[in-house]
């Protein structure tokens, strides 16, 4: 009886040094690859850090009390709620956002990036892509540009730290002025500074429906659509923040919870998100 | 030799992706370079031009009979001295440039009669030329009734008088604080970056933003070339200055 | 420069009359350090008044015709204020405190190296100082803000640098290196004589310079030290394009979240002019103040 006993304690002891030395080894093995420093880092001190925009209306900007609000803070807001974190937005601009992300000020940033190659060097951006936006002007109806053709030899303004800038410069020799601020930039081109103001389709937009542009319009056909993504350290892409935030992503595509944050923001539908619920789709629903 | 020099900053580049000397290999990188140096240079030397020029003019208005024109001087400094000139630039262009006359090329646009480059050069111009109207004045005020009125009892009316015989020699004396003040001015001149002048800085923060691995290259390179700049004009300044002194005056050495 | 020469200048002095009035001892009395700070305390409330009336009846001129008008915008303003200035002005101040602290602790260091006897001492501090005297701020800015990391780990304490810390950083560099221009500025305008007295009197090296010497200019240094705060404060906007939240930041986001209207530059931006006018001013009257009171005779 009290042999059996011990036997089977013992048993247990040996089963459970194998599972905890096999479990040391395979992270070990893992801790190899991924050090996961950033991931243990937010959930050790329970709080995320976000980089988002502040000067991209609706998807990021300041309502009146100063705090960021728009449809990429509701992301955010929703996976610091998955992870069981606080969150802590930190407002970033295109040409730092990255900077930021490298060095450590933010755990990870949604701040309207188009997925690049040479971005994808620098930080981890996440698969599938939540959004996207090709490249347009907003221009004067009176000037009447139909072709990107018209832009050739013309000042463009445009914003500091975004792709296309090179882009437009060298496949339409446009002069390209870049601005830091999105303000600046509309600024200049209500002030007649330049032709017209080259950006993402999708702010351009927005721009249009609230009313302020009525004299302006997008004329052009969208070129280089660019979906975007959100980007955690590139060392972490391939391991359980990168991981996460894939699936976190998926599902905010499956579900149609991007759809219903682009209407409540009064983003015009974009086709992109419906094709991703569409092909996402689970399987089981409709049986 | 030069293509050797390009393929051995080609080859760093592969090796070591954070460091690409972009500018070395890339011509088309390296003409931006150039064409924001070309900027630095031509915004540096137009505003120092105009800037001396407001100097001279604004000081020999503050030494008027008119009240009103004293006055009129004296608000101008106040207003450029009290506030950032990152903020004049945006003021200027913003604000006065909705109301400069304009041409228009095509219906719409309105050409720049004065463009963003003007704007600077202006905006930076009345910047420096608020300090330099004190400055000329400190050094005109060194000047001695006697000297001027030795002056006009040899008939040389006020602006003779001026031109000919204050100037000269309040120049030599605001020169140390002069030098000190274009030198900052220089300096100063990368501020136009906020109003999209292509200047260095501009290009060099495009070239790091098209390409996010020529940022710390591009960074060398932009302090180096603006050490080496402002290290030639004040070394410059400092010959000027010294060729300039009036015998037995000021320190030793 | 001249049409003719003048005797003493172009060529030998025909008499020892003085051509010019003994402008300064040292040569450098034409340039007035204080000349920002006493330009804004010759300012009187009329000044202020005026660039106010400016700043606000701009917009009415302005844009006349727009259907937005300037009262909406003002009326924006009005709303935006308590964020622009809690959020965005305060860490203006916060940041110039800070790069004035930093600044003045290294400069002073720096400044006493530049005196020192030994040239492997000297000289690098020299360098250091001409180094950072001569590149241009917003370049310092944009090295420190986009190259240095966010954190720093300090035996295993993970310290998070926030932006702000950051720019703190870079503007205390050239704070650094113009303030140890002015520790040596100020300990060289101590007559020699005074080290050779004390070195008469049986002093050391030292305690001549911690003794006699620094207490004599520490009063001295007091307004110029003060004059490069104001040149500091009013420095901190350029942070903004940086993305460093402070006033300049934080306005063009308010501009943003308003929709962009054009009538809004100019009364935001004229708060700006404002608010940084009205921090400078009363630090202007108190530096002239301690100057005079200050003033040593030798």
């Amino acid at each position: 009886m009290g042999m059996k006993r011990v036997k089977r304690a013992l048993k247990n002891t040996v089963a459970a040094t194998v599972a905890f030395a096999f479990a040391a080894s395979s992270t070990a093995a893992l801790a190899a690859e991924c050090s996961n420093d950033t991931w243990n880092k937010v959930m050790e001190r329970g709080k995320i850090v976000v980089g988002v925009k502040a000067d991209y209306k609706p998807w990021g900007f300041r309502s009146e009390n100063g705090d960021l609000v728009g449809m990429e803070i509701d992301m955010a807001k929703k996976v610091a709620e998955i992870m069981g974190v606080e969150l802590e937005l930190v407002a970033v601009q295109s040409s730092n956002r990255m900077q930021f992300l490298e060095q450590g000020k933010t755990d990870m940033f949604i701040a309207t990036m188009s997925d690049r190659p040479d971005r994808r060097e620098i930080v981890g951006i996440i698969q599938p892509n939540y959004y996207t936006s090709g490249t347009n002007v907003l221009a004067p109806k009176a000037l009447g540009i139909s072709s990107w053709e018209d832009l050739r030899g013309k000042p463009v303004c445009g914003k500091q730290g975004a792709f296309y800038n090179k882009i437009v410069t060298e496949r339409y020799g446009a002069e390209v002025v870049a601005f830091t601020g999105n303000a600046e930039a509309k600024q200049a081109l209500r002030d007649r500074k330049c032709i017209a103001w080259v950006y993402d389709d999708s702010s351009i937009g927005s721009d249009l429906a609230s009313g302020n542009w009525d004299d302006f319009e997008m004329p052009l056909n969208s070129e280089d659509d660019n979906p975007w993504g959100l980007a955690v350290p590139l060392a972490e892409k391939n391991c359980i923040f990168g991981n996460f935030m894939s699936g976190v992503v998926f599902n905010m595509l499956q579900s149609g919870e991007l759809i219903e944050l682009e209407k409540k923001w009064g983003i015009q539908p974009t086709a992109f998100l419906a094709d991703k619920k569409d092909k996402y789709g689970d399987w089981l629903a409709n049986q | 030799m030069l293509e050797g020099f390009a393929e051995f900053f080609r080859v760093l580049a592969d090796d070591h992706p954070r460091w690409n000397f972009i500018f070395f290999h890339d011509p088309v990188q390296w003409a931006r370079i150039v064409r924001g140096l070309y900027y630095t240079l031509v915004l540096s030397v137009a505003c120092v031009f105009f800037s001396v020029v407001i100097g001279v003019v604004g000081a020999w208005a503050q030494g008027s009979p008119n009240r009103l024109l004293r006055g009129l001087v004296q608000g101008y400094i106040q207003f450029f001295r009290n506030t950032p000139p990152l903020v004049q630039l945006y003021f200027f262009f913003f604000a006065l440039g909705q109301f400069t006359p304009t041409y228009s090329p095509d219906g719409w646009l309105q050409e720049p009669i004065i463009s963003n480059v003007g704007w600077a050069i202006i905006s930076l111009s009345f910047f420096a030329g608020a300090f330099n109207v004190e400055i000329f004045r400190a050094g005109i005020e060194a000047v001695p009734e006697s000297t001027k009125e030795a002056a006009s009892s040899l008939g040389f009316t006020r602006l003779q008088t001026y031109t000919e015989i204050v100037l000269p020699l309040a120049f030599r004396v605001s020169l140390p604080a002069l030098n000190n003040n274009l030198v900052n001015l220089v300096k100063t001149t990368t501020q136009a970056f906020a109003i999209a002048v292509p200047e260095l800085l501009y290009q060099s923060v495009s070239i790091w933003n098209d390409y996010p691995s020529a940022q710390y290259p591009t960074m060398l390179l932009l302090f180096v070339v603006y050490i080496v700049l402002v290290g030639i004009l004040v070394i410059g300044m400092h010959r000027w200055e010294r060729s300039m002194k009036i015998p037995g005056y000021g320190a030793a050495a | 420069m001249s049409a003719r020469p003048i005797p003493g200048i172009d060529g030998k002095a025909a008499t020892d009359l003085p051509v010019l009035k003994p402008f300064d001892p040292q040569g450098r009395a034409a340039h007035d350090p204080y000349m920002l700070t006493r330009m804004v305390a010759r300012l009187n409330a009329w000044h202020v008044l005026t660039l106010f009336a400016v700043i606000a009846l701009w917009p009415a001129v302005a844009h006349a015709q727009s259907n937005y008008t300037y009262g909406e915008a003002f009326a924006a303003l009005w709303k935006w204020i308590p964020f622009v200035v809690q959020q965005g002005f305060l860490f203006n101040i916060l940041i110039s405190f800070f790069a004035m602290a930093i600044g003045t602790a290294a400069g002073a260091i720096l400044g006493l190296m530049q005196i020192s006897p030994s040239a492997f001492v000297r000289y690098p501090a020299a360098f250091i100082t001409q180094l950072f005297r001569n590149s241009p701020w917003l370049v310092l800015l944009f090295i420190v803000l986009l190259a240095f990391p966010f954190e720093i780990e300090i035996f295993g304490f993970i310290i998070p640098i926030p932006a702000w810390m950051k720019a703190v950083f870079g503007l205390s560099l050239p704070i650094m290196a113009n303030i140890a221009e002015v520790v040596r500025g100020a300990v060289q305008s101590v007559p020699s004589g005074q080290w050779e007295a004390s070195q008469s009197l049986g002093f050391s090296r030292r305690q001549t310079l911690w003794e006699i010497i620094l207490p004599q200019c520490f009063k001295r240094m007091i307004p110029p030290w003060m004059n490069w705060y104001a040149i500091l404060t009013m420095a901190t906007p350029l942070c903004s394009l940086l993305g460093v939240e402070e006033i300049v930041t934080l306005s063009r986001q308010a501009i943003e979240a308003e929709d962009n209207h054009p009538e809004l530059l100019v009364p935001f931006f004229g708060f700006a002019l404002l608010i940084f006018f009205a921090y400078c001013y009363p630090i202007a009257r108190w530096t002239i103040a301690l100057e005079r009171r200050f003033a040593v005779k030798l």
